[in-house]
C-alpha cells in the first residue's frame, strides 16, 4: 500500500470547522491538499479540458525585477485559529491559522499548480527526476535559496525536513513522505538528494509538492520566533490565538525570480469565530476573512465593499450521507439504491448552499479528470426509490440519521434529506450532536446505521484508497478484494490513461452497489477587500501564503 | 465566632469545595462522548493507533488512579500539557488569565454601581412607578442569557452605531487597553446581567429598610429624604451590595466563557470554549479548576467582607 490506511484517512476526513467550527483544520487543508495533488498530477488534462491553456496563476521565472512591483502596506487577514494553543510547530498545530502562518513563514518543496505544465509550481526546488523504474527520485534544490540567518539552503536541509515531517505524530505531514525511504535517503552535492522509494509509485513529484512540505534547516527540533525561515515573510511577532505579524523577506527566492511578496507587511488574525471573522472583515478590522458559510457568501452577495471568492471544482468539500452496509437493512443494495434516488439534490443545493456550489453523483471525485463523468447523473425518482424500498421489504422503515455542525450546512443538508426521505415512506429521526463530537465519538460513528459526512472531493484511485480499501472502518461495510486489486495496480501505473481507466472501474462499482449518496459539493468561501489581490497566484488559495498578494 | 477562625474555617471549607469540584470537573470530562484518543491522534486513526495513544496517555489505566495523578499534579501546580499544540496549560492560563481578570474586573466595576445606583432609587420608593418601571427592566435583564445581550449589543453599538469595534482584538504586542474601544462590548455584555442582579437584592434590601421602625420615625422627625437615604438606609443595605460581588465574580465568568468567544477576545473562557470543541481535556480540566478556584475566592473574600462590614453577622 502507498498511503498507509491510518495516515491517508487523517487526511481525507476531516473536519472544516472546528467545533464549534474551527477546529482541526490542519486536517481540512491536507484534505484539500490531498486533493489538489492528484488534480495537479493530472493537470494537463484539466487545461485541456478548461480551454485555456494559460491559467491565470503566477508562477516563479516569470515578471518583474526584484521588488519592482512591490505595492507596500499591510494585509490584515482573519482566519479559524485554536487560541493560545497556537504553536509555531506545524507539526503539532491543530488550525487553519497555524498552516497559514507556516506558509508564510517556511519556504515549500513546491506547491500543485494545475495550470503548470508538470503540474506543480517548484519552491526551493528547481525540478524533479524519476528513476525509470520509479524506484527513486532525484531532487535538485534551487540554487541561491537562504535562510534568514544567511546560510545556503541545501539538500540536507530537504532531508532533515522531510525526515521532520516523517515523525510527525498526528500522522498527517508524514503521509506525504510514507513513500519514500528516508533513512536510504542521500545528499548527492549541496544541491542534489536522491529519494528511494518504498515501493514504485508514478506521482513523486505531485506528492512532494503538495504544498506541506516545509523545508527547515539542517539541525531544527525547536520551532521558536528566532528560528532560521526561508519563506516569503519574516515573522515578527507571534501572540498565539490572538495574531501574528510578518515582514516582507528580501532576501526570499522568489524576488529574484520577479515574484513576491509585494507588501511590506502581514498579519494574521486568529479568530475562530465565523460571524466574528464576517463582522472583523465588514468593519475593516481585516481585509480578508476566510472559511465564511454559504449563508454568508450569500448575505454578502451584492455588497460593492466586499469582494466573495469560492472554490471551483476540484476543490469542493463534499457533502455525503453514508449507509452502513454492515447492519441491515443497507446490507441490501435495492435499499442503497433507494435512498439515493430518494434525494432530491437540486433543492438541496438551492435552499442548503444557496447554489453556491455543485450537484454530486454518489461519487467523491467532481471535478477531477478521472472522475466517471459519463455516468448518468442519478435521478430524483421518489417513485422508483418507494418501489425498491417495497421490493426488499425494507417500506415504512425508521433509521437514525447521525449528524453535526461540522462543517456548515451538515445539519441543514441533514435536515432537508431526512424529510426527502419521509416523503418515501421512510421514518428519519435526526440525531444532531454538537460541535466537535461527531466524528470525536468514534465508536458511535462506525456503528451508526447511516451518517453525515464531508470532504473534499479526491481523486478515486486516493479517496477510494483512503476511505474503502480493505474494508477500512470509514467504509462502513464496504469491503471488495477485487475493487481494491484495481486500486493497487492503477497506483503503480505510469500512464496515466490507464491508471485513470482502472480509477473509473473502481468507481462504477461504488456508483453502483456502494453505500455513499453525494448529493452536493460546497465550496471554500472566502471574503476580501476589493484592493486585496493576488490571492490565488500565490497557490494552495484556501490556505494562501501572501506570496503574491498585493494590496491597493 | 473570632474572625480568624471563620477565615480558617472557611478556607477549609473551600478546599474542601475545591477539592470536590476537582472530582466533578474529571468525571465530566471522562464522560464526554469520544475519548482523549480522539483529540491526540485524530478521528480517523485505526484501531492500532488508538490503541497505542490510549497506552500512552495512560487511559488504560483505573480512572481512580488517573484522578489522582491528575489532581496530585494540579495540587504541586502541574496542570499537565494541552493536546492541540503541546503547551503547558498553565502557560495557556498565564497567557490568557490577565485579559479575562481585567474584563471581569472592568465589569464589575460598571456593575455594582449600576446595581446599587438602580437598586436605591427603586427601592426608595416600592411600588411607585419608578420601582416598577427599574424591577420590570431588571427582571427583564436577569433573563436575558449574556449571548443575547451581546448579540443585541453588537448590532446596536458596533454595527447600527458604529461605536465601537464589533470584534475584540488585540493590539498585537500590546494588551487590550492600548484599543481601550475593543473591550467595551464585552464589558457591557458581561456587567448588564450581574448589575441587574444586584439591583433586585439592593431594591429588596433598600425597601425593607425604608419600611422599619428607625426609619419611620426619622422620617417622622423632618428629616428629608435624601438624607434619610444616604445617612439611615444606605448603610444598612449595602450588605447584599457585598454578598452580590461574590454572586457577580460566578456570573461573570459564566458569560465570559459565551462573550469572549463571540467577541474573539483572548481570555480564559474562549479557551476553555475552544478546548471542549477540540476536546482537549487537560486544558478543558485546568481551566475548569482555575475558575472553580477564582469562584470560591471571591465567595470566600465576600463572606469575610460581609462580615466585617455587618457586625450582626460577626455573633
Amino acid at each position: 500500500m502507498f498511503f498507509t490506511w491510518w495516515s491517508a484517512a487523517t487526511v481525507v476526513r476531516m473536519r472544516l470547522v472546528p467545533n464549534n467550527e474551527g477546529q482541526m483544520d490542519r486536517r481540512a487543508f491536507l484534505k484539500n491538499s490531498l486533493a489538489a495533488a492528484t488534480v495537479t498530477a493530472l493537470a494537463p488534462l484539466i487545461a485541456a479540458c478548461s480551454g485555456d491553456g494559460s491559467g491565470s496563476t503566477t508562477t516563479v521565472g516569470t515578471g518583474a525585477t526584484t521588488g519592482a512591483n512591490a505595492t507596500g502596506g499591510t494585509i490584515r487577514a482573519a482566519f479559524v485559529g485554536a487560541g493560545a494553543s497556537e504553536t509555531l510547530n506545524v507539526f503539532s498545530g491543530g488550525s487553519a491559522l497555524d498552516f497559514v502562518r507556516a506558509r508564510a513563514m517556511h519556504a515549500t518543496l513546491g506547491n500543485l499548480d494545475p495550470n503548470s505544465p508538470d503540474g506543480v509550481a517548484y519552491g526551493v526546488l528547481e525540478g524533479i527526476e524519476a528513476a525509470d523504474d520509479l524506484s527513486a527520485y532525484t531532487l535538485r534544490v534551487r540554487p541561491g535559496v537562504v535562510f534568514s540567518d544567511g546560510s545556503p539552503l541545501g539538500a540536507a536541509d530537504v532531508i532533515h525536513s522531510l525526515r521532520l515531517a516523517a515523525n510527525d505524530a498526528t500522522g498527517s505531514f508524514a503521509l506525504f513522505v510514507a513513500d519514500f525511504d528516508l533513512e536510504a535517503a542521500t545528499v548527492d552535492d549541496d544541491l542534489t538528494l536522491t529519494l528511494p522509494t518504498r515501493q514504485p509509485i508514478a506521482d513523486g513529484p505531485t506528492i512532494l509538492c503538495v504544498g506541506t512540505n516545509f523545508v527547515f534547516k539542517d539541525g531544527t527540533t525547536d520551532f521558536t520566533e528566532d528560528m532560521p525561515t526561508s519563506g516569503p515573510f519574516l515573522l515578527r511577532e507571534f501572540d498565539p490565538g490572538v495574531g501574528t505579524r510578518f515582514e516582507r523577506n528580501p532576501d526570499f527566492y522568489g524576488l529574484k525570480l520577479g515574484g513576491g511578496p509585494f507588501v511590506d507587511e502581514l498579519e494574521l488574525r486568529s479568530i475562530p469565530d465565523e460571524a466574528a471573522r464576517l463582522n472583523a472583515l465588514l468593519d475593516g478590522q481585516v481585509d480578508l476573512a476566510n472559511d465564511l458559510s454559504p449563508l454568508q457568501g450569500q448575505e454578502l452577495a451584492g455588497d460593492d465593499r466586499i469582494v466573495v471568492e469560492a472554490t471551483q471544482p476540484p476543490y469542493l468539500s463534499a457533502l455525503y450521507f453514508q449507509m452502513n452496509m454492515a447492519i441491515p437493512p443497507f446490507d441490501d443494495v435495492r435499499v442503497r439504491q433507494a435512498f439515493r434516488l430518494a434525494c432530491d439534490r437540486q433543492a438541496m443545493l438551492d435552499t442548503v448552499l444557496f447554489g453556491r456550489g455543485e450537484i454530486g453523483n454518489d461519487m467523491f471525485s467532481l471535478g477531477f479528470p478521472d472522475y466517471a463523468a459519463d455516468i448518468p447523473q442519478r435521478p430524483f425518482d421518489p417513485d422508483e426509490a418507494r418501489r425498491l424500498l417495497a421490493e426488499a421489504g425494507a417500506e415504512g422503515m425508521s433509521v437514525p440519521l447521525l449528524t453535526g455542525p461540522e462543517s456548515p450546512g451538515m445539519v441543514e443538508a441533514a435536515t432537508l434529506y431526512a424529510q426527502q426521505l419521509g416523503d418515501v415512506g421512510v421514518d428519519v429521526t435526526i440525531n444532531e450532536l454538537p460541535a466537535g463530537q461527531l466524528f470525536a465519538d468514534f465508536e458511535t460513528y462506525l456503528s451508526s446505521p447511516l451518517v453525515s459526512g464531508f470532504t473534499t472531493a479526491a481523486p478515486a484511485l486516493l479517496y477510494y484508497q483512503v476511505v474503502f480499501l480493505g474494508g477500512g472502518p470509514f467504509g462502513l461495510g464496504w469491503n471488495r478484494p477485487d475493487i481494491d486489486e484495481l486500486v493497487f495496480a492503477a497506483r503503480g501505473t505510469a500512464d496515466a490513461e490507464e491508471r485513470a481507466a482502472l480509477a473509473v472501474q473502481a468507481q462504477r462499482a461504488l456508483f453502483d452497489e456502494g453505500n455513499a449518496i453525494v448529493p452536493v459539493y460546497k465550496p471554500v468561501i472566502t471574503g476580501r477587500v476589493p484592493g486585496l489581490t493576488g490571492i490565488a497566484e500565490g497557490l494552495f488559495e484556501q490556505y494562501p501564503s501572501f506570496s503574491e498578494a498585493r494590496l491597493a | 465566632m473570632r474572625l480568624w477562625r471563620l477565615v480558617v474555617r472557611r478556607l477549609a471549607l473551600s478546599l474542601v469545595a475545591l477539592a470536590g469540584l476537582s472530582v466533578v470537573i474529571f468525571a465530566a470530562t471522562e464522560v464526554l462522548p469520544g475519548d482523549a484518543v480522539t483529540a491526540v491522534v485524530g478521528p480517523d486513526a485505526t484501531v492500532e493507533q488508538r490503541d497505542r495513544a490510549r497506552l500512552e496517555l495512560g487511559l488504560d489505566r483505573p480512572v481512580l488512579d488517573r484522578y489522582f495523578d491528575w489532581a496530585g499534579a494540579a495540587v504541586l501546580g502541574d496542570l499537565g500539557t494541552a493536546y492541540v499544540g503541546g503547551r503547558p496549560v498553565g502557560d495557556v492560563i498565564a497567557d490568557r488569565l490577565p485579559n479575562s481578570v481585567l474584563l471581569g474586573a472592568l465589569a464589575l466595576a460598571l456593575a455594582i454601581p449600576a446595581g446599587v445606583v438602580v437598586g436605591v432609587l427603586a427601592g426608595a420608593r416600592p411600588g411607585k412607578r419608578l420601582d416598577r418601571f427599574l424591577s420590570t427592566g431588571s427582571l427583564l435583564a436577569i433573563g436575558i442569557p449574556e449571548f443575547v445581550t451581546a448579540g443585541l449589543l453588537l448590532a446596536i453599538l458596533a454595527i447600527g452605531l458604529d461605536l465601537v469595534p464589533p470584534v475584540s482584538l488585540v493590539p498585537l504586542g500590546g494588551g487590550p487597553l492600548d484599543a481601550p474601544t475593543i473591550v467595551v462590548l464585552p464589558v457591557l455584555s458581561l456587567a448588564i446581567l450581574p448589575a441587574a442582579a444586584a439591583a433586585r437584592l439592593i431594591r429588596a434590601s433598600v425597601a425593607d429598610t425604608m419600611s422599619s421602625p428607625y426609619v419611620e420615625t426619622a422620617r417622622l422627625n423632618g428629616i428629608r429624604h435624601s438624607q434619610l437615604l444616604r445617612r439611615h438606609v444606605l448603610p444598612n443595605s449595602l450588605g447584599p451590595a457585598i454578598q452580590v460581588l461574590g454572586l457577580a465574580v460566578g456570573a461573570i465568568i459564566g458569560g465570559a466563557i459565551v462573550v469572549e468567544a463571540l467577541f474573539s477576545y483572548p481570555g480564559i473562557g474562549a479557551e476553555l470554549s475552544s478546548a471542549v470543541g477540540t476536546r482537549d481535556l487537560p486544558l478543558v480540566q485546568g481551566i475548569a479548576l482555575v475558575l472553580a478556584a477564582i469562584t470560591l475566592l471571591s465567595l470566600l473574600l465576600t463572606d469575610i467582607a460581609g462580615r466585617l462590614l455587618d457586625p450582626r453577622l460577626r455573633t
